[in-house]
């Protein structure tokens, strides 16, 4: 039983349930902010590997931004930099290595990313049921809906995409149903 | 906040330890009354600047919660069983000056009569520890509308409400969407829905605004101090008593005892990791039901072998969560149930056991929507729409702002078998040993999860949904209500404490928060924990006067 079992499955679960102490707030904002992005937890290859897979998860749709335009690969590579995803990221980055693995296979010295977009889902789907794929699934899910601090959610495009108004506070009526004249019985 | 300190061997009158939901009202009322408090607080004291919107901290990374700092809980269904890891939610509340009322959901609800005296009612359940409370509910009624207008709570009185001496302080908050949906279910299927009673303002008052409606509640800390936490309530008002300090960074690890079986002071260790011990001539423990149950059981001596007050064996045994289940709809038009508070309405049609159902249990049905856009883009789309890609990237934008789940808040019934105890492999930083969990539901509670999933199937389809989808009846593993562990009776034999929060077998220790529970009630606690502090509290200021301690 260790630390990092629990820190991982917290990542996959939609209510956050564990994780170890955080480092200090400031240094996650620090690394992603500056113009000129160095790269951090990825080497410039598995960034672009990881940018392939997390279009093909969040494609943009109906003029929205997708994984990419929202800046996900900053905020994967922010995230996994932090001591308290270690495990997260030595399971991304295997698993990136071995996406790239498999386009080789396929012909496709470029790696993964140089493949056609039915090829990459062809993949996708015959990993889809590993660990990585899950921790990577939801590091792009995550960097697409994140607070735009965090390197991803870039304008908050994140937000707009998914429906939500994005202000500090809502006035009531909130919703179609409840700004409907109530009638005599009270109802709406 | 400039408050009174007091050195640690300054014997006090109490050392309070906890500053939640029932440590924050003990130690106002024990310092209005006049007496020198010190609270023990192992978090620290947030200031509502500090408190954001951050869903990868608050929600995912649980940043202010025990799991983020002690992720060593292990979990088990049977004591036949390994403990392992737990994996689930485990035995979660927050870290700080006003523990776990600061990101509560703030929902309301009075137990009723029978709530006190169910056993009397139904009879005994074999295997069980169901039971009777030691008081009725017409003792606690008074200390229910101190909470209401102390602490600020907006409500209006429901059909099915137990009597009240006093109207709610302030109207409800603003219905919301789901609130008319769960309207139009109810009223389709003959039932009443009534406005959720909330321990958030829907009016300024004292000094604090009303609800913005930011949608950021559960687990979240209130920017606005709209919501009625500890924090921005009771606290502030002990603290200005100038008899009160409240002590943050400091982690009670013992309470010890003198050879004459009266407690002299807690041991703690503070920010630094020194061990430092409080001397104080009366030891309160709020700390939750499972904090409180681990410094019970690390308080041995020769004279408490097993812990301290446990000559029952009952510490740490009984716990209760209140079971839970959900259907999710999808309606034609939006929702926006990212705005405003948790829930608007809720449905007591079905509180009461009913024996034609053919088992033991009941509840309320609430509408709420608890995702938050990274939560519900990971798993909060229906089986059916597929997990990546195009067509689930659109149901994201077709589903979050026009989907709700109806949830239900039920009994969990008292197992002896079902406890909190200490981790003996597993130690925090300050070398306590972890918590263990040991829990399996009751039949009747999992039988109760689901019947009302299929009412609530029901409600969702008389409320027009256009989509339907249930959510798996899940297990118990662990939650947010921490319930039972040192229970309240008359018997020494088979209860912690006293009807008055005294321990049976330590005259100058109380123990009163959730762990004081006989019976689950049907979720939405705190508003009976605080209920149960101010009472405690006026028994316990009483006896001090009347030199009783």
């Amino acid at each position: 039983m260790t630390f990092t079992q629990t820190t991982r499955r917290a990542f996959l679960r939609s209510v956050g349930l564990a994780a170890v102490s955080l480092p200090a707030a400031g240094a996650l904002t620090a690394c992603v902010s500056s113009t000129e992005r160095s790269l951090n937890a990825l080497t410039r290859a598995e960034a672009r590997t990881f940018r392939a897979f997390a279009t093909q998860i969040l494609p943009p749709v109906d003029g929205h931004a997708g994984a990419d335009e929202l800046g996900v690969v900053d905020f994967a590579d922010g995230l996994l930099a932090r001591p308290m995803y270690n495990d997260e990221r030595t399971i991304v980055q295997r698993g990136l290595a071995d996406l790239d693995a498999r386009a080789r296979a396929l012909g496709a010295h470029a790696g993964f990313a140089s493949l056609r977009g039915d090829q990459q889902i062809h993949i996708m789907h015959d990993v889809e049921a590993t660990d990585f794929f899950a921790v990577a699934r939801t590091l792009a899910i995550t960097g697409a809906f994140a607070e735009p601090s965090y390197g991803g959610n870039r304008n908050a495009e994140g937000w707009t995409l998914i429906g939500i108004e994005h202000r500090a506070s809502y006035a009531a009526p909130y919703g179609w149903y409840d700004a409907q004249p109530v009638n005599a019985a009270g109802a709406a | 906040m400039n408050q009174r300190t007091y050195r640690d061997d300054e014997v006090v009158d109490f050392v309070v330890v906890g500053s939640g939901a029932a440590g924050g009202v003990l130690a106002k009322q024990l310092s209005v009354s006049g007496f020198r408090v010190v609270v023990l607080e192992q978090g620290p004291w947030q200031q509502a600047a500090q408190f954001t919107h951050d869903e990868l901290s608050v929600e995912r990374e649980l940043a202010m919660l025990n799991r983020a700092f002690e992720p060593n809980q292990t979990f088990r269904t049977s004591p036949s069983e390994p403990a392992r890891a737990s994996l689930g939610r485990g035995l979660l509340y927050r870290r700080a000056v006003g523990g776990s009322s600061v990101h509560f959901a703030a929902n309301y609800w009075r137990l009723r009569p029978r709530d006190f005296k169910e056993r009397s009612v139904l009879g005994p359940i074999s295997g069980t520890g169901f039971d009777d409370w030691p008081i009725t509910y017409e003792e606690l009624e008074p200390y229910y509308t101190m909470v209401e207008w102390e602490i600020g709570v907006s409500g209006a009185s429901g059909p099915f409400d137990p009597p009240r001496s006093k109207p709610y302080p302030l109207p409800p908050l603003p219905n919301k969407s789901s609130g008319v949906l769960l309207e139009r279910g109810a009223r389709a299927l003959g039932l009443h829905a009534q406005a959720a009673p909330m321990a958030i303002l829907s009016q300024p008052r004292d000094g604090r605004s009303a609800c913005q409606g930011c949608g950021h509640c559960t687990f979240y800390g209130c920017e606005f101090g709209a919501k009625s936490s500890s924090l921005v309530t009771v606290l502030p008002r002990a603290v200005a008593t100038g008899r009160c300090e409240i002590r943050t960074d400091s982690t009670a690890f013992r309470v010890d005892a003198n050879v004459a079986g009266r407690v002299t002071g807690v041991v703690y260790r503070d920010k630094d990791g020194r061990e430092r011990k409080q001397m104080a001539r009366a030891v309160v423990l709020a700390a939750n039901g499972a904090e409180t149950t681990r410094l019970l059981l690390l308080s041995t001596s020769l004279k408490f072998p097993h812990g301290l007050a446990n000559s029952s064996g009952n510490v740490g045994r009984y716990i209760m969560f209140n079971g839970s289940s959900s259907t999710a709809g999808r309606f034609e038009h939006p929702l926006n149930e990212y705005k405003g508070a948790v829930t608007s309405r809720i449905i007591h049609d079905f509180y009461d056991t009913d024996p034609k159902r053919g088992f033991y249990g009941g509840g309320g049905i609430d509408a709420r929507f608890p995702y938050g856009p990274i939560a519900f883009g990971i798993n909060g789309l229906p089986d059916e729409v597929p997990s990546w890609g195009a067509e689930f990237t659109r149901a994201l934008r077709g589903y979050y702002t026009h989907s709700v789940r109806f949830v239900s808040h039920l009994t969990s019934l008292p197992l002896a078998s079902n406890t909190v105890s200490l981790e003996p492999d597993q130690r925090d930083r300050w070398g306590r040993p972890g918590l263990r969990l040991t829990y399996t539901d009751h039949p009747d509670d999992m039988r109760a999860k689901q019947w009302f999933r299929d009412r609530m199937q029901e409600l969702m389809e008389a409320a027009g949904a256009t989509h339907v989808w249930n959510q798996p009846v899940l297990p118990i593993d662990g939650g947010v209500h921490l319930l039972g562990t040192a229970r309240m009776g008359n018997d020494p034999r088979t209860s912690v404490v006293d009807r008055f929060h005294r321990a049976h077998d330590v005259p100058n220790l109380f123990i009163c928060d959730g762990s004081s529970f006989v019976t689950s009630g049907r979720g939405q606690p705190t508003m009976t924990i605080q209920a149960l502090a101010f009472r405690a509290a006026e028994h316990i200021a009483r006896f001090a006067r009347a030199g009783e301690i």
